[in-house]
């Protein structure tokens, strides 16, 4: 089955063409990092306003460039689920007006959701039950994948995504815009214990996680440092914020692993594109004989490629929603099959 | 030629059909909560209650704004998709100008007013009509009634859903209480996107498809923070 997925939750705007789940034809994304680096970060409206203007090249580019008609295609996935309000109206308008002209079924991803299939697209062989992490600069969250479209939530973000306390420490670094590649790579030359700063709830028996109280405590160390214009050693600051938050991210995702007993973690989003958050997830996990793995570098940051993937789950299972499909900007990942 | 209009600037989903010179068809669902959600299964509907399909329609109109910057965004990628995914051509309609249109046999002055939905502020211009069609003659407006009462100084027809009580503020501004005004309260109506769409794409003005955009006339608060802001940075430089 030919899926055409629409993802334009946050601010990118994807389509891309996939075959049964599996094979990705196209996956076309078009950023939107001019404007996040003039205004230092998602402005909703703008991201919104671009998405108007972007969405049928992207749809047109997807299937052109899979070599397809729109003809071909036989059912569309859309993210409808967790996102801002009006750049998820946008992409739902554009995947109910396809899905009325062709009369193919439409069916409603929840993002998150969608996140955990980019590690399916790009692993297949990742085993049921899995643990999977999925952080972003939108979320942070361990979801128990008991099967394909099957989960349990362990644990999520209380305040700030991971992927926002990079962003906001390389703003309050004045490092630009988003923070997540800067910082890795001004990691690589800095002492990761240089500073020890705080890793938030990393002995609490939850699954849950915290990052503002980090962000916070590494603000107000060196704030007054940067009022008095003095030299920062940037390089070590990045590296040791970046262990902080690699180290909690690591410990949580393999206490709830060995709490469910799984043979295998997933780690996808944004972050997970991270290379010492690799680097450590593979270390720890070879120590405890666990099998860790990633998306491809496409596919850990938002796309729509990972929307069809996941719709396609959805149809598979007789699901499919109707014109009336509803956008709901905050909602939790749908809980099936419960304990 | 068959037209489908839509116009969802005000929320409400504004959708006609007509064949020439004929209506087939012209709903107003009235604005909820999820009226955008709605647009395309009540684009259904209506195509069924003028007996067709889809299939059926020759060229597609979309009403531009201004409005909730919302509503136009939805609007706008509707219209746009179903033209690209039916291979029909479409064109935008600013919405003021369908407003104008219901006010077409007046020999006034047009004025029809939107509000921004944001305190005071207005949308409007000024349109006059000949031999049964409009256009504009002047800028679009955009500020509060005080400022568009000052560009007032002919017998002039307002329309739009506020009309009445923006015809009340006008006059009150007004120095000379000699001059005519009338309110029209009307709202903008699919069909007529549909016939400023016909005339467009009949005469080969249609829109492009891919890159049919919105007619905010206000840049978002964001935007318009960091225009203030960079200009304020040349000044001090």
């Amino acid at each position: 089955m030919l899926v055409l997925g629409i993802e334009t939750s946050c601010d990118e705007t994807s389509s891309a063409l996939v075959v049964d789940g599996k094979i990705v034809l196209s996956n076309i994304i078009a950023t939107q990092l001019d404007l996040l680096k003039k205004f230092g970060g998602v402005v909703p409206e703008i991201a919104a306003r671009r998405h108007t203007e972007l969405i049928g090249y992207v749809i047109k580019e997807a299937v052109d460039s899979a070599g397809k008609t729109l003809a071909d295609v036989e059912a569309v996935a859309v993210t409808s689920r967790q996102g801002l309000i009006g750049c998820l109206l946008v992409g739902v308008a554009a995947a109910k007006s396809l899905s009325y002209s062709l009369r193919i079924p439409l069916i409603g991803v929840h993002h998150i959701e969608g996140h955990i299939f980019a590690n399916l697209l790009s692993n297949p062989q990742i085993p049921m039950p899995h643990v999977c992490l999925t952080v972003s600069g939108g979320h942070t969250m361990l979801v128990y994948v008991r099967d394909y479209c099957q989960y349990e939530l362990l644990g999520s973000t209380l305040d700030d995504a991971a992927g926002e306390a990079f962003d906001k420490i390389a703003k309050f670094l004045n490092l630009g815009f988003p923070g997540g590649p800067v910082i890795d790579k001004l990691s690589t030359r800095g002492n990761r214990k240089a500073f020890g700063f705080p890793r938030p709830l990393l002995r609490a028996s939850s699954l849950d996680f915290s990052f503002s109280g980090l962000k916070t405590s590494i603000i107000n160390a060196f704030k007054d440092k940067i009022s008095n214009n003095e030299t920062l050693p940037l390089e070590d600051i990045a590296a040791s914020f970046q262990e902080a938050v690699v180290d909690v991210l690591v410990a949580k995702t393999l206490r709830a692993a060995l709490q469910r007993k799984v043979s295998a973690i997933s780690v996808t989003g944004g972050v997970s594109a991270n290379r010492r958050l690799r680097e450590v997830f593979l270390a720890s996990c070879q120590q405890e004989g666990i099998e860790v793995f990633f998306p491809e570098l496409s596919l850990c940051t938002d796309n729509a490629a990972m929307i069809a993937a996941a719709g396609y789950a959805r149809l598979r299972q007789g699901e499919a929603d109707t014109l009336n499909l509803d956008v709901i900007p905050n909602v939790p990942l749908e809980v099936q099959g419960g304990s | 030629m068959k037209v489908l209009g839509i116009d969802t600037s005000g929320y409400a989903n504004a959708i006609g059909v007509i064949d020439g010179n004929q209506i087939l068809a012209d709903f107003t669902f009235e604005a909820r909560n999820d009226s955008l959600e709605k647009i395309v299964a009540n684009i259904d509907f209506v195509l069924k209650e003028a007996g067709l399909s889809l299939e059926d329609i020759q060229g597609f109109g979309v009403g531009l704004g201004p409005g909730s910057w919302t509503g136009i965004k939805v609007g706008v990628t509707v219209g746009k998709i179903l033209a690209y995914s039916t291979n029909k051509p479409v064109s935008g309609v600013p919405t003021l100008e369908v407003l104008a249109y219901n006010a077409r046999n007046t020999p006034s002055l047009i004025c029809p007013i939107i509000s921004a939905g944001v305190g005071n502020t207005v949308y409007a211009a000024f349109y006059r009509a000949k031999n049964g069609t409009i256009s504009r003659t002047g800028e679009y407006y955009v500020g509060d009634i005080q400022g568009l009462s000052e560009m007032v100084r002919e017998p002039t027809a307002f329309v739009g859903s506020e009309a009445q009580a923006h015809r009340q503020l006008i006059r009150q501004a007004l120095d000379s209480p000699s001059i005519l005004l009338e309110a029209i309260e009307d709202v903008p109506r699919g069909s007529v996107v549909a016939i400023l769409a016909a005339t467009r794409l009949e005469s080969g003005e249609g829109d492009d498809v891919l890159s049919l955009t919105p007619l905010y006339l206000k840049e978002s608060t964001a935007k318009a923070f960091l225009n203030r802001y960079s200009a304020g940075i040349q000044a001090r430089t």
